[in-house]
C-alpha cells in the first residue's frame, strides 16, 4: 500500500534521512523504532507532505506522492496523529472532530461518524463543548487520534503516540491502537517505546541518525541481542 | 566569512577618490547637488542599520530627523542661536528621546513586530506633535531656515562645502560601523538578537548594549536631519519626520543591503536617483504618477531581490567563490 | 458641555462598530495569513473611491453601487493574496512590511492621478434623530445596526461553516490544518476576499459620514492598527472590545480638547498598553 523508496532528506544543509525505504501492505501494522533525533518524525513528516525528499520516491496506492501537497496526500487516505497530542487549542472538543472530516469524502460521513467517534472515547463525550487546549494529555491524545479517524483514513501514521502520557493511559492507547488493526485500519506507528510497539506490530524498522540499520518481524525484532540491549532493556 | 578578494581592496579606495574629487570636476551644480542628497540619506541610511542589522527595526527614525530638523532652525530663527551649538542641543535632545523611549522598550522586553510597530507610532505622534504646535512649527505648511548667508551661522556661500560635509559624515558613518564590527559590542549585540535569555545569562548586559546602538543611531539620525535643515533651508513633517519619511529611510539601507556596511550607500544612491528620474521625466503635471511607479519599483525589488543589491550581489560573489574552491 | 460629552459618548460608540468591522478584518488577516496589512486604510479608501465612481461616472444607483464597492474590494484582495503577499509568504518579517507600506505610497497617489487630490463625496443627507438636547446622525446610527448586523453573520461564518472551520484551524496551527486535508492557498484567497470585502463595506458605511481624498486612509490604518494591537493582535473579540474603548476615548477627547490631541493620546494608550502587556488586552503570550 505505502512504499517508501531511498529517501534523502534535508533540514537545509543537514541531513536527517539517508536512503530510507520502507514498505506496508493493506491491513499490516508497522513500527518504527530508533533513538530520539534519528529521524522518525521526520520520515512521517516526509510521507505526509509537510517535507519534500531531495531523492528518492513515496507511493501510495501506485500513485507517486512525494510530490504532492500536504493537503492532497490526506486527500488520498493518508492520515496522521502528531506528537504531544497536539490539538486546535481554541477549537472546541467537537470542532476538532469536525474538522477532521474537512476533506470533501470525510464531510459526507461526517454526521455518521462523530457519534461514533464518542461512543469509542465517552470521556471526549463530556467535554464537547470544553476548549481542546484544556484537555489533559491523555485527553488530548484520544482526541488526535479520533480527529485521524474522522478523516475516514486508509492509513494511519501515529507519531510517538505515548509520549509524556502516565503508563495506564499509555495501555488505554495501545489497547486502541489494537482495537484498530482489528478493524482493519493500516497502521504505520513510531514510537521510542519498542516493548509496547513490538506487541501491536507486525513488521519493525529500526533507524538510527537517518539511517535504517534493521528490519524484520517482529518476532525476529526479540531475538537479535543487539536490539535487545540497546532497545529492550533487557 | 568570505575571504577579501582582490576586488574589494582596490576598489574602495578608488570610489573613495571619485568622491573627493568628483565636485571639483564636476562643472553642474545640479549634479553635485543629487550626490549630497545621496551622501547625506546614505548617512542616515547607515545611522539606521545600526541597529536593524541588529534586529531592532524602527520604523519611526523620522523622529529623530525631525528633532535634529527643527530644534536647531527654530531656536535660529527665534532666538538667534548659532546651528554650530543648535545642533547639539538638537543631539541631544534627541538622544534624550531615544533613551526614554529605549528603555521603556527594552526594559519591557518590546522586540520584532511589536518595536517595530510601537516605533511607527512614535512616528506619526512626531508628525502629529509638530502639527499640533503649527503656532511655532509652521505646521503643515513647513518651516524655512532665516537665510543670513553668514558662516557663523553655518550657512556657507559655497554650497559644494555641504557636499563635504556630508561626505565626511558618511565616512565617519562607516568608519564607527567597521570599529563596532570588530569590537566585543557586534558579539554582545549578535548574541543579544539570537536570544537575549541566553546572552543575559553568560553576563552580557542586554539593557546597556541595546541602549548604546540606539544613542548612537538616534545622534547619528538627528545629525543627518539638522544638516538637512542647513542645506535644503526647508522643512516640513512630510519630509523631515513622520512616517513617510521613517519608511523611506528603511527603504534606503534594505534595497542596498542593510546587512553591508556599503548597502545604505547603494540603497540612497538608487533611491534619490530613482526619484529625481522619475521627477525630471513626468514632471509636475503627472504628479503621482512618478510615486506610483517608485512604488511599484520597490515592490518589484522587494519581491525579487529580497537581500537587497549588495546583499544579492555578495551572495552571488560568494557563490562564485565556493565553486572555485570546490572544485579543488 | 454635558451634553457634548454625552453625544460624544454615544457617536464613539457608533464609530466604535465601525471600527470593529476594520479591527475584524485585520485581525483576521494577521491571525491566518500571518501578515500585517499595514494598507488597510487605503484599501477602504480606495472602496470609497470605487463606490463614487460607479455611482457619479457609470450612474449606478447608491444601493448598487455600494454592493458592486464591496465586490470591488474583494477582488483587491484577492489580487494583493496572488501579487504581493504569495511571493513574500516565507519572507523576513520586514520585507512583508516594507512591501505592504510600499503598497500605500502606490494606491495614494494612484488615486491621486485618477480623482485628483480634492475632496470627493456623494452628497447624501440623512436625518438627524433628537433625544431631548441630544443629537444623533441616523448615518451613525445606519453604519452602527450595519456593522454589528455584519459581524453578527461573520460569527456565523467562522463558527458554522467548514470554511469558518478551516480559517480557525489555519489561524492556530498551519501543519495541522493541512494535516486534516484543508488547503492553505484556499483558506488565503477567502481571508483576503473577505477582509478586501469588508473595507468596501466600511466604506459604504462611510459614504453619508465623510468625503474621500487621497491620503483619507492614512488616518484610519493607523488607528485600526492601534486598535488591533491594543486588543491582542489575531484576538477577534479584543480588537472588538477595543474598538469601542478607542472609539469612545478619541471621540470624548475630540470634544473635551482637540482632534489631535485625541490621537495623541491615541497613541499614548497604545504606546502604553505595549510597554505593560504587549500582547494587548486579550492577547496570548506566543
Amino acid at each position: 500500500m505505502l512504499k517508501v523508496q531511498g529517501i534523502d532528506v534535508f533540514y537545509g544543509e543537514f541531513q536527517a534521512l539517508d536512503n530510507v525505504t520502507l514498505k506496508l501492505d493493506k491491513g499490516q501494522t508497522v513500527i518504527v523504532v530508533g533513538p530520539n533525533g534519528a529521524g522518525k518524525s521526520t520520515l512521517l513528516r516526509t510521507i505526509s507532505g509537510l517535507q519534500k525528499p531531495r531523492r528518492g520516491s513515496i507511493e501510495f496506492e501506485g500513485q507517486r506522492i512525494d510530490r504532492m501537497e500536504a493537503h492532497k496526500v490526506v486527500e488520498s487516505g493518508v492520515s496522521s496523529v502528531p506528537e504531544g497530542g497536539r490539538v486546535f487549542p481554541n477549537l472546541s472538543v467537537q470542532d476538532n472532530l469536525k474538522v477532521g472530516s474537512y476533506n470533501k469524502a470525510a464531510r459526507e460521513k461526517a454526521e455518521e461518524w462523530l457519534p461514533r467517534i464518542f461512543e469509542l472515547f465517552p470521556i471526549l463525550a463530556t467535554r464537547k463543548k470544553q476548549r481542546a487546549g484544556s484537555l489533559s494529555g491523555g485527553e488530548r491524545q484520544m482526541l488526535a487520534i479520533g480527529r485521524s479517524l474522522m478523516s475516514q483514513p486508509k492509513l494511519i501514521m501515529l507519531d510517538e503516540p505515548s509520549l509524556g502520557l502516565a503508563p495506564m493511559v499509555v495501555n488505554m492507547v495501545f489497547e486502541f491502537i489494537l482495537k484498530m488493526k482489528q478493524e482493519g485500519y493500516t497502521i504505520l506507528l513510531v514510537e521510542q517505546n519498542a516493548n509496547k510497539a513490538l506487541k501491536v506490530a507486525d513488521y519493525a524498522y529500526l533507524i538510527e541518525s537517518g539511517k535504517l540499520v534493521y528490519e524484520g518481524r517482529s518476532e525476529d525484532f526479540d531475538k537479535n541481542p543487539y536490539i535487545k540491549t540497546a532497545y529492550l532493556g533487557i | 566569512m568570505q575571504p577579501k578578494s582582490k576586488f574589494s581592496t582596490y576598489w574602495q579606495p578608488l570610489v573613495l577618490l571619485i568622491l573627493v574629487v568628483l565636485p571639483f570636476v564636476v562643472t553642474s551644480s545640479y549634479l553635485t547637488h543629487i550626490m549630497t542628497l545621496i551622501l547625506l540619506w546614505s548617512f542616515v541610511a547607515t545611522a539606521w542599520a545600526y541597529m536593524a542589522r541588529f534586529g531592532m527595526v524602527s520604523l519611526g527614525h523620522g523622529v529623530f530627523l525631525g528633532i535634529g530638523a527643527y530644534i536647531p532652525t527654530m531656536m535660529f530663527n527665534y532666538w538667534g542661536l548659532t546651528p554650530w551649538i543648535g545642533v547639539f542641543i538638537g543631539l541631544a535632545v534627541a538622544m534624550a528621546v531615544a533613551a526614554i523611549l529605549g528603555y521603556s522598550c527594552f526594559r519591557f522586553g518590546l522586540l520584532g513586530d511589536y518595536f517595530a510597530l510601537v516605533t511607527l507610532a512614535v512616528a506619526e505622534v512626531s508628525a502629529l506633535t509638530i502639527m499640533a504646535l503649527r503656532a511655532i512649527t509652521g505646521g503643515g505648511l513647513g518651516y524655512t531656515l532665516r537665510s543670513t548667508g553668514r558662516l557663523a551661522d553655518m550657512q556657507f556661500a559655497d554650497k559644494r562645502s555641504f557636499y563635504f560635509i556630508a561626505l565626511i559624515l558618511l565616512l565617519g558613518a562607516v568608519y564607527i560601523w567597521r570599529r563596532i564590527d570588530r569590537s566585543p559590542m557586534r558579539l554582545a549585540l549578535t548574541a543579544i538578537e539570537e536570544s537575549e535569555i541566553a546572552a543575559a545569562s553568560l553576563g552580557v548586559s542586554v539593557i546597556r548594549y541595546k541602549m548604546m546602538i540606539t544613542l548612537l543611531s538616534a545622534a547619528l539620525t538627528a545629525l543627518g536631519g539638522a544638516l538637512y535643515a542647513q542645506y535644503v533651508t526647508y522643512i516640513s513633517p512630510d519630509t523631515i519626520a513622520g512616517v513617510g519619511v521613517s519608511l523611506s529611510i528603511c527603504f534606503k539601507a534594505i534595497l542596498g543591503g542593510m546587512f553591508t556596511v556599503l548597502g545604505p550607500f547603494v540603497g540612497s544612491a538608487i533611491i534619490v536617483l530613482l526619484e529625481e528620474y522619475i521627477r525630471i521625466s513626468l514632471g509636475t503635471s503627472f504628479l503621482g504618477l512618478s510615486q506610483i511607479i517608485f512604488g511599484i519599483s520597490l515592490l518589484l525589488m522587494i519581491i525579487f531581490m529580497p537581500k537587497g543589491i549588495m546583499g544579492s550581489m555578495t551572495e552571488a560573489i560568494a557563490k562564485r567563490l565556493n565553486k572555485v574552491s570546490v572544485r579543488q | 458641555m454635558f451634553e457634548q460629552i454625552i453625544m460624544a459618548f454615544l457617536n464613539g460608540i457608533l464609530l466604535g462598530g465601525v471600527l470593529a468591522l476594520l479591527a475584524f478584518g485585520l485581525n483576521l488577516i494577521f491571525g491566518v495569513v500571518k501578515i500585517i496589512h499595514l494598507a488597510y486604510g487605503q484599501f477602504v479608501m480606495l472602496g470609497f473611491y470605487f463606490i463614487y465612481f460607479f455611482h457619479t461616472s457609470w450612474h449606478i444607483p447608491l444601493i448598487p453601487a455600494m454592493a458592486m464597492g464591496v465586490v470591488a474590494m474583494g477582488l483587491i484582495g484577492i489580487l494583493t493574496q496572488l501579487l504581493i503577499i504569495n511571493p513574500l509568504l516565507n519572507a523576513p518579517r520586514l520585507n512583508q512590511l516594507l512591501a505592504l507600506a510600499s503598497l500605500i505610497i502606490v494606491m495614494e497617489n494612484l488615486a491621486q492621478v485618477i480623482w485628483g487630490a480634492d475632496y470627493r463625496g456623494i452628497p447624501i443627507t440623512m436625518p438627524i434623530i433628537q433625544f431631548g438636547d441630544i443629537f444623533i446622525r441616523s448615518s451613525f446610527l445606519a453604519a452602527f445596526i450595519g456593522a454589528i448586523f455584519t459581524l453578527g453573520l461573520l460569527y456565523l461564518f467562522l463558527n458554522r461553516t467548514y470554511l469558518g472551520l478551516g480559517i480557525r484551524a489555519v489561524a492556530q496551527d498551519l501543519d495541522m490544518a493541512k494535516g486534516v486535508g484543508i488547503n492553505p492557498k484556499v483558506i488565503y484567497y477567502v481571508t483576503l476576499a473577505a477582509g478586501g470585502a469588508l473595507t468596501g463595506l466600511v466604506a459604504a458605511f462611510f459614504v453619508p459620514i465623510y468625503t474621500v481624498h487621497p491620503h483619507f486612509g492614512a488616518s484610519f490604518t493607523l488607528m485600526a492598527f492601534v486598535i488591533v494591537v491594543f486588543g491582542g493582535m489575531g484576538n477577534l473579540l479584543g480588537g472588538f472590545i477595543s474598538a469601542f474603548i478607542i472609539g469612545i476615548v478619541t471621540s470624548v477627547t475630540a470634544v473635551l480638547s482637540s482632534p489631535e490631541v485625541a490621537d495623541i493620546l491615541a497613541m499614548a494608550m497604545f504606546i502604553g498598553m505595549m510597554m505593560i502587556r504587549p500582547q494587548g488586552l486579550l492577547g496570548t503570550e506566543s
